[in-house]
């Protein structure tokens, strides 16, 4: 074990105290992550991390985050260093600015040591379809398990014990997925709260900057970091940022917690229910109200249709800006369209590319009342029920997923009737836009299972507050494959 | 067969705001390629959109111009395709909600006021500016993302003339708000037209056919005539009228074909979900409009008041370089004077050295000035223009012009009058037979003759009121 | 809704400017019968209709304008640095025709 596997608090005294440095910490973050065998890079960029880290002398002991290694997803613009989107059709690419939460990382002098892998252009949930190949599971060193997608990258990066912080994206469940599957904490702010100004869009409605961290600690301050108004992202929130990592401990008197009947009664493993019914016991023992609600099963059902439809829609034009003309490679032709069409024939994959005529057709004139307006229409319907719960209640508290990590065999990305509600409930929390927080519940056969918190709109200090007090009760903060660890639930 | 033609209009109007419409990359004419682009113009992967606050006080300004309702809330969408000049694979525009919609604007054509139905007026991003070579065609950026607004007309003219007037009235409005140059040369303002003729009494209408790329009035004009006939003669051959888009052939005056206009292309319009919904107050749009710069209608009703006549009005107006310097003469000097000189000497002067009014080496003041000093010394108009003409040359005061031109008032000594006039008018008898028989050029020689003989010295003015009172005796 | 048939995807792939080989158009084939089966479930959603189409996940109009203040631009070389085929200063294409 070494200082970057402390917890944040700890790991900032040792800095503050000269324990150890940001150089030292930086070798061992990149040493690991050459070592590394899931697969989880774009690209580890050793020169001038270990350079930005040895000019970082004078510590800052008022800011958490000073001198840490973290990654980006490479779906993040970071100036100069190649970002691809893990697709063929933006290698090479480097952008000439970078995006807003890079700059304000930079600013609290964190160190970036590298891009992680992600499903192509964001667009996918088993962390197999970058250009890379396949993204692992650090828990299983046979390679036969996922750690989930879109963020796979981080995910494994995280966990595996590389660095501390990772950001990634959340459009469908993108972070707090992988979040359980590799046992992190997966945090997706409120829409708006982060800007999102140089992060590669994907479906700009359902869009969030989300991150993994290892503690909730690190998680609210990287939120005091990140959040807050950007002039450049017109859907940034203008409302003021808190100072969450004060918060984390206030008794903020917010109490009331709802379980949905009908998500629970599609998990089929018995040890997830098991887990979940001792965290929902110890909440209540620490003086939570912990009850059962119903949302209607129709509309549970529609989630993953409405969810495809809306995105592939949305991304369908937001990725008709890739044309091998302004950037990536160029690739001639006789005619302009001929110069695109071989840029963007070459450059997608087969999965994107079926994802990409799904969403135009669905935006087609004679198609779009009966698929576009119409899974908008159910989006609405879906955050009207859902907004219900939260007149009555503060958080809902559901399993982060149907069970462990899937194998790679037992999992495809065609869609297909065999969807589970136990799958995609959490793309609620980016049709309404709510604050939404993965939290490692439990260890099964070593494979990490997650819980979900979700609060209202831009109340994410109470969010993280419950999510500080769950971290105690389950004690699985800062686990790692390098820092196993039983938890208590 | 009788027709009649029904035309509407599409008109781009490029605003001279300071910056893009959704960047702050500076918004002006530079000659150095792909200079004046942000990263969004490029269409950078990540990029986001962000309205431009003059962009929409002018689309206000010239909405509130054009009579038009103005919606509360700015919404935009996305219009998709793929083209060599759009960056983004898709333009940010207002499908759904325009800013404005129905509208009027009061045209007077062939004597006859009419008003034409506004459909609409959106705010939209213009395209990458192409220049094509034999093998090759390179793409110049700066002007991706330049504010449009697009003015949308129901298709209510029924000639040339009323088109022309038409596009003469938007682009009127739009100067003089400073919303833009309106330069349909130079494209800053853009003419689409749409034609399609039906027998009189028919409710249902032709098949349109699109003329593009028009870059003057007089071609506009010229365009519908020659396409209303060319399709009249059509139908009465029996030739059917294909959907089609035209240019207007300028040698040769006529319209031919650029393509066929296929199904109307799906754009697959949807909202823009980077930009959250924009309200605009009360407050904002009031001040939108009370703070919009003088608009032609009202100048030209100002000038007439000073004593204008409107075709003089106008002429200054056609250019605000002109009206601009014509309002600061005005401001010491009488308004008609100030226009008499302008739109005479000066006007001429300016022409023949290929000048204009920046130019023009007399600014505006000096010339009130000038009037008003002359009209303290009683000179005569030619005297004032020669003072004028001898200032713009040497940049002189009135002063020292006048006193370097060895100008002095003429004599309006009536008895010096009456003494040439009777001396000329007994070496005249013939033309005071002529004056009599009702030859009113008689006066005009006489005048001459006068002058003549007193070597100009006499007022002419008075000359001439002393001739008519004789030659009525 | 449009049928959907193999030609209908073909022709909808050529507009997005890619093409897909024939077995990766039989996948996308079933993928659509799936959704559009899916689709119609949600058709029947009890007063769908009453619903209005949402864009953004709440209520989030605001009443910012971007102040009409020049920035830097890119300089030339950073804003074609990532172009492929540049000549004098300008992307260059084949002839654009029509």
């Amino acid at each position: 074990m070494e200082y970057i596997d402390l917890p944040i608090e700890e790991l900032h005294q040792a800095l503050v105290n000269r324990k150890t440095s940001p150089f030292e910490l930086t070798k061992v973050a990149l040493a690991r992550a050459h070592a590394s065998k899931e697969n989880a890079f774009e690209i580890i960029d050793d020169e001038e991390a270990l350079a930005y880290a040895a000019s970082l002398v004078d510590p800052e002991e008022d800011n958490l985050l000073w001198g840490i290694p973290f990654l980006a997803k490479d779906n993040f613009s970071t100036k100069d260093l190649p970002t691809t989107a893990s697709s063929n059709i933006l290698a090479s690419y480097r952008p000439v600015f970078d995006a807003a939460v890079i700059e304000r990382l930079k600013a609290k002098k964190m160190v970036l040591i590298g891009k992680t892998t992600l499903d192509e252009l964001a667009m996918g949930g088993t962390g197999t379809t970058g250009h890379l190949g396949i993204t692992y599971n650090p828990y299983d060193p046979t390679h036969q398990r996922m750690v989930g997608g879109s963020s796979c990258g981080s995910a494994a990066a995280v966990a595996s014990g590389i660095v501390p912080f990772a950001l990634g994206s959340d459009t469908g469940d993108s972070v707090r997925k992988p979040a359980s599957f590799a046992g992190l904490v997966g945090f997706k702010p409120t829409w708006g709260r982060i800007s999102r100004y140089g992060l590669f869009p994907f479906a700009p409605s359902l869009d969030h900057v989300a991150y993994f961290t290892r503690d909730v600690k690190m998680a609210a301050s990287v939120l005091e970091a990140l959040g807050g108004r950007d002039d450049r992202d017109s859907t940034s929130s203008l409302r003021s940022v808190e100072p969450y990592c004060e918060l984390l401990n206030k008794n903020t008197g917010v109490k009331r917690i709802a379980v949905i009947k009908e998500i629970q009664e599609t998990i089929k493993d018995n040890d997830v229910l098991l887990h979940f019914s001792k965290a929902v016991e110890a909440l209540r023992k620490e003086g939570y109200i912990v009850e059962e609600v119903s949302y209607p099963l129709e509309l549970l059902q529609s989630l993953f249709p409405t969810y495809i439809v809306i995105s592939c829609a949305e991304a369908t034009s937001n990725d008709a800006n890739l044309d091998g003309i302004k950037f990536g490679p160029f690739k001639g032709g006789n005619t302009y369209e001929e110069v695109m069409k071989r840029a963007r024939s070459e450059g997608f994959s087969e999965l994107i590319k079926r994802r990409f005529v799904i969403g135009s057709f669905a935006l087609m004139r004679e198609n779009q009342e009966d698929l576009f307006l119409r899974a908008q229409r159910n989006r609405a319907k879906i955050v009207s029920e859902l907004n219900k719960i939260y007149q009555s209640y503060d958080f809902i508290m559901t399993p982060a997923a149907p069970s462990i990590a899937p194998r790679f065999e037992d999992s495809s990305d065609r869609l297909s009737n065999e969807y589970l509600i136990a799958d995609s409930h959490l793309c609620l929390g980016n049709f309404a836009g709510l604050p939404s927080i993965t939290l490692p519940l439990f260890l099964k056969d070593n494979l990490p299972v997650g819980i979900n918190f979700m609060g209202r709109a831009f109340e994410e200090a109470n969010l993280l507050a419950l999510s500080s007090q769950f971290e105690r009760l389950s004690g699985l903060a800062e686990l790692s494959t390098v820092t196993r660890k039983e938890g208590y639930l | 067969m009788n027709f009649e033609a029904v035309i509407g209009l599409e008109i781009h109007v490029q605003m001279k705001t300071k910056t893009k419409m959704f960047s702050s990359a500076p918004n002006s004419f530079s000659r150095s390629p792909n200079s004046e682009v942000a990263p969004l113009d490029m269409a950078f992967p990540g990029t986001l959109p962000t309205v431009n606050k003059q962009a929409v006080i002018n689309a206000i300004r010239v909405a509130n111009a054009l009579h038009m309702e103005i919606d509360r809330t700015i919404l935009f969408d996305r219009k998709n395709y793929f083209y060599s000049d759009l960056p983004k694979g898709y333009q940010i525009t207002q499908q759904n909600r325009p800013i404005g919609k129905n509208g009027y604007l009061v045209i007077k054509a062939n004597g006859v006021e009419r008003k034409i139905g506004i459909e609409r007026i959106h705010m939209e991003e213009d395209t990458c500016k192409q220049v094509h070579y034999p093998d090759c065609s390179l793409l110049d950026y700066n002007r991706a993302g330049v504010p449009l607004v697009e003015i949308v007309s129901h298709p209510e003219m029924h000639n040339g003339t009323e088109a022309m007037k038409y596009v003469e009235g938007i682009r009127n409005i739009v100067v003089y708000s400073l919303t833009s140059d309106g330069k349909m040369e130079e494209g800053s303002l853009r003419c689409d037209v749409n034609v399609s003729i039906r027998p009189i009494g028919q409710k249902a209408f032709g098949t349109k056919v699109e003329i593009k790329n028009l870059n003057s009035l007089k071609n506009i004009e010229s365009a519908i005539d020659y396409e209303i006939n060319r399709q009249s003669e059509d139908i009465l051959s029996g030739k059917p009228i294909r959907q089609e888009t035209r240019r207007f052939d300028e040698s040769n005056q006529k319209t031919t074909m650029m393509r066929l206009k296929t199904d109307a292309v799906d754009y697959k319009y949807f909202p823009e979900a980077n930009i959250t919904p924009i309200s605009l107050s009360e407050d904002f749009i009031a001040d939108a409009i009370a703070t919009c710069p003088e608009l032609y209608d009202t100048k030209l009703n100002r000038f007439i008041e000073m004593g204008l006549n409107e075709t003089d009005a106008s002429i200054i107006l056609s250019d605000r370089d002109v009206a601009s310097y014509f309002e600061k003469a005005a401001d010491i000097a009488p308004g008609k004077e100030v226009a008499n000189y302008l739109s005479g000497e000066l006007s001429a002067f300016m022409n023949k050295n290929s000048l204009n009014v920046n130019t023009l080496g007399l600014d505006p003041v000096s010339l009130g000035q000038a009037i008003n000093v002359g009209a303290k010394e009683k000179l005569t108009h030619k005297q004032i223009a020669d003072i004028l003409l001898r200032m713009c040359e040497t940049g002189e005061a009135p002063e020292a012009a006048q006193k370097a031109l060895g100008i002095v008032a003429m004599s309006t000594d009536s008895n010096e009058v009456d003494a040439a006039v009777k001396a000329v008018l007994e070496a005249n008898p013939q033309s005071i037979v002529d004056f009599k028989a009702g030859k009113d050029r008689a006066l005009g020689f006489l005048v001459g003759q006068v002058m003549k003989a007193s070597h100009g010295k006499l007022n002419p003015a008075n000359v001439s009121k002393a001739l008519l009172s004789e030659l009525k005796k | 809704m449009k049928e959907i048939s193999i030609e209908v995807l073909k022709d909808a792939a050529n507009r997005l400017l890619f093409d897909l080989s024939e077995e990766e158009y039989q996948t996308l084939y079933e993928e659509f019968m799936t959704l559009k089966e899916q689709m119609k479930k949600i058709g029947e959603i009890k007063g769908l209709e009453n619903y209005e189409p949402m864009t953004f996940p709440f209520p989030c109009e605001t009443t910012y304008l971007r102040e009409d203040v020049p920035m830097e631009p890119l300089s030339q070389e950073d804003a074609l640095k990532n172009a492929g085929s540049v000549m004098m200063g300008q992307i260059k294409l084949p002839k654009v025709v029509g």
